[in-house]
């Protein structure tokens, strides 16, 4: 209990250091949203209201952009989900064939999640040129990072005994994946799957604005042109969109018995 | 008899410089039933699974069947781990799949290419299964989830898993320790009939002596990774018991072997 | 007890199957891959043109290896701009979340009406990416940090209510019931019993989201707002890429030192 409090207050005076040092640093006043406060309320009832209602091609566009912002999260998570699986055998300190390899698979994966999304983005706008394909594979490169250590975790909780009776009983490494891991880890697995369709269908908007393609790009063209009201739209667009996944995703736990 | 098992001065050391065997010798005959007693930590779980190469020896050689187990690797090492049934403390079934596949996961140390792989077991080996489980009072669970039954239950499939192998031996790793008394009896009498039926020799890590003098043909006494003590269980005297345990007799719960006492012991 | 019978498939073979197997989880994997393949077919990515440009890619990788330490006075300052507007933030979400999730969780206010409506504004709030937030602050107040700490509190504080009333909602009901028996206020209830209790998870949480709004704020510069983000991604454009490698690099070791710290956290707590 001691030690528990002593933890806290260290905690604590170290989020009032950083507090006050970035304050400092930013030179950023909290109050300053309020001298705003007319621009905020001119922005928002004469620029945003009433949301415009899009017609004919604008309304097209609108809708293939939301279609391409779920395909690009969609696909993007499965097939990183596929890769993940494999890799993260051999990231899995118990099942992994190879002694060392748990270290080296671990730190690669490592390094490329603490790499967000759209910096990886970036680099590759650079080399391949900007599209829905670039902004794919960056999707595919932060969630297969993410899903290497979800499910090599997943592996190393759940599966741990019943690997070893497998193995002892003369199994192939193939064998032992396919008779002792997939059963055991499956719910698991399909849990961080559906967590990161959520994650990357909010990351494939963003990574679309930059230059992705579908309903980010959309949306930042109307911004860029001043067009206020149609993005009003566009962004409660989004946010259904978002809604309904999460529902979704959710109403699939419940079905597949996943808590 | 030709020993089938030997160890030959085994010695394990594990990386943070713990000895968890130190020069270890001892040889199995066929139809024994051995238990092995020590302390927690003094290298039983070590020594059982040194033998399947689970964990890797440090120095000296195990032969198993004429082979130098130390040595094998690939399929040589999973051909070998074939012939050498295993039956766990926390059974370690895959509790999401029956019982019957659960039982055929045995088989699949004999089985390569992609039917092992799909778990396309021979009608024979699922036969097999089946009057196995029968022989074990299972014949109705058969096609429930192993994560339904209760331990005792759990435990017979893990036995069934490890007879359906057509083991050369058994190797036990405290095969009673997570079960109530009544159904850790039943487990200890499945577990030497079964054996003795099939006149295959017996591995067992035991914590408690009283099972161990009832059932086995000898016994191996371990402390710190030393044998202290190899012999017929009426050989076991307090003393022995003392130099194993390391501490004095009273303060552990061990006696005759009469009905009242093996109820007690495992009442504490 | 019914008699035991062996199983077996049309031709005769014995099944070694569950009876009551659950397939829901065999065809939620079937109608993925369908829907994934399709909407892999639906985006028509030219595979080949792709392809054909990765040796460039290599080229543009080998160039960001190499670190040009010319401009390190740049990255730094923009390095502390964006932890500045992550630390900031976050720490402005944290309270205005305390109060909020204050009135989100049922057993507080015991006002069904109020926690729900709260509850909805903000889901709704956080429905939205943060980038676009972003966009929307900085067209009110201008470019700058302060446009990413409003724009980032905006969904941040959404994360951090609806967080924070679950952590609430998960205190015991006997806790709360023992001081409101003894006549305590509702606003003296939640300090003195429930935020006690739950401040182990309130923790976690903050370093979850902390590490969220570093990787945020790096890319917050990409749309237009200040920081490190604004660097990467105008050095790239400029074919610099020296100096985009090191800020890159710079954003891959802060955020590990971040994971690094709050797992040291995590691992402290369990020990207490």
């Amino acid at each position: 209990m001691q030690s528990e409090k002593r933890l806290y207050s260290i905690l604590f005076f170290c989020i009032v250091g950083l507090f006050v040092a970035s304050t400092c640093f930013a030179r950023y006043n909290p109050f300053e949203i309020f001298f705003n406060l007319e621009n905020f309320q001119a922005f928002i009832v004469d620029d945003f209201f009433p949301p415009a209602i899009p017609t004919g091609l604008k309304l097209k566009a609108i809708f293939q952009g939301i279609l391409t912002t779920i395909c690009m999260a969609l696909s993007a998570t499965s097939v990183a989900a596929v890769l993940a699986f494999v890799t993260a055998l051999f990231a899995s300190k118990r099942v992994s064939p190879i002694q060392k390899s748990p270290k080296f698979v671990r730190g690669f994966a490592t390094f490329l999640r603490n790499i967000p999304a759209l910096v990886w983005a970036f680099i590759l706008f650079s080399s391949l040129g900007i599209g829905t394909g670039v902004g794919f594979i960056a999707l595919c490169i932060s969630s297969y990072a993410f899903m290497v250590r979800a499910f090599a975790e997943t592996i190393d909780d759940i599966s741990q005994d019943n690997l070893e009776s497998l193995q002892a009983a003369g199994a192939s490494f193939i064998q032992v994946v396919f008779h002792g891991i997939l059963p055991s880890c499956l719910r698991g697995f399909i849990s961080w799957f559906l967590y990161c369709i959520e994650v990357n269908l909010r990351s494939s908007t963003v990574v679309g604005m930059v230059g992705g393609g579908g309903i980010g790009l959309v949306l930042l063209s109307y911004l860029k042109g001043f067009k206020y009201n149609m993005s009003f739209t566009i962004i409660l667009a989004i946010a259904v969109m978002v809604l309904l996944v999460d529902a979704l995703t959710n109403y699939l736990r419940k079905e597949l018995d996943l808590e | 008899m030709e020993p089938i098992l030997t160890f030959d001065h085994v010695t394990k050391r594990y990386g943070n410089g713990v000895c968890a065997l130190k020069d270890v010798s001892l040889s199995v005959r066929p139809g024994e039933f051995i238990s092995i007693i020590g302390p927690s930590g003094s290298g039983k779980s070590t020594l059982l699974r040194s033998i399947n190469k689970l964990i890797s020896t440090t120095e000296g050689n195990i032969f198993f069947d004429g082979e130098n187990v130390s040595a094998l690797r690939g399929g040589r090492l999973r051909k070998n781990r074939s012939k050498i049934g295993m039956i766990f403390q926390n059974y370690n079934l895959v509790y999401n799949l029956s019982v019957l596949q659960n039982v055929l996961h045995g088989r699949l140390g004999h089985m390569s290419g992609i039917r092992g792989i799909l778990g396309l077991y021979p009608e024979e080996d699922k036969e097999k299964a089946w009057t196995l489980l029968e022989e074990m009072g299972l014949e109705k669970f058969c096609y429930n989830k192993a994560g339904s039954l209760s331990g005792g239950q759990k435990q017979r499939v893990g036995i069934a898993r490890a007879i359906i192998q057509d083991p050369k031996i058994l190797l036990c790793d405290e095969p009673i320790a997570s079960l109530d008394p009544s159904s850790a009896k039943v487990i200890m009498d499945l577990l030497k009939s079964t054996a003795q039926k099939r006149g295959i020799p017996c591995l067992v890590n035991l914590h408690q002596v009283d099972v161990a003098m009832r059932y086995s043909t000898r016994i191996i006494g371990l402390h710190a990774g030393e044998i202290v003590f190899d012999g017929e269980p009426e050989s076991l005297s307090d003393s022995v018991l003392e130099r194993i345990y390391g501490t004095s007799v009273t303060n552990l719960v061990a006696g005759t072997s009469d009905e009242k006492d093996w109820q007690q012991a495992y009442a504490v | 007890m019914t008699e035991a019978v062996i199983r077996r498939t049309a031709s005769g073979k014995m099944r070694i199957d569950c009876v009551d197997k659950n397939r829901s989880a065999g065809f939620f994997l079937i109608g993925i891959a369908v829907l994934s393949t399709l909407g892999f077919l639906y985006l028509d990515i030219p595979w080949s043109k792709m392809l054909a440009r990765v040796p460039q890619m290599g080229i543009v990788f080998w160039k960001l290896g190499h670190f040009d330490f010319s401009n390190f006075d740049l990255i730094g300052s923009a390095l502390l701009e964006t932890i500045s507007i992550a630390v900031l933030s976050t720490i402005y979400s944290l309270i205005l979340s305390l109060f909020f999730g204050m009135l989100a969780a049922e057993n507080i206010f015991k006002c069904r009406v109020l926690s729900s409506a709260v509850k909805a504004f903000f889901t709704f709030l956080r429905a939205v990416p943060t980038p676009v937030w972003v966009l929307l602050m900085m067209i009110c107040i201008g470019m700058g940090p302060s446009a990413g700490i409003a724009g980032l509190c905006v969904h941040t504080t959404a994360f951090f209510t609806r967080a924070f009333a679950q952590s609430f909602e998960a205190v015991p009901s006997e806790t709360i019931e023992a001081l409101q028996s003894a006549g305590a206020s509702k606003v003296s209830v939640f300090l003195n019993a429930v935020l006690p209790s739950a401040t182990p998870e309130l923790v976690a949480w903050t370093g979850m989201r902390f590490e969220i709004n570093f990787s945020e704020c790096a890319i917050l510069g990409m749309v237009g707002a200040g920081g490190i983000g604004y660097v990467i991604s105008t050095h790239i454009e400029g074919y610099e890429y020296g100096t985009a490698g090191l800020a890159i690099f710079c954003v891959f070791a802060i955020a590990f030192c971040i994971e690094r710290a709050f797992i040291w956290i995590k691992s402290k707590q369990r020990a207490c």
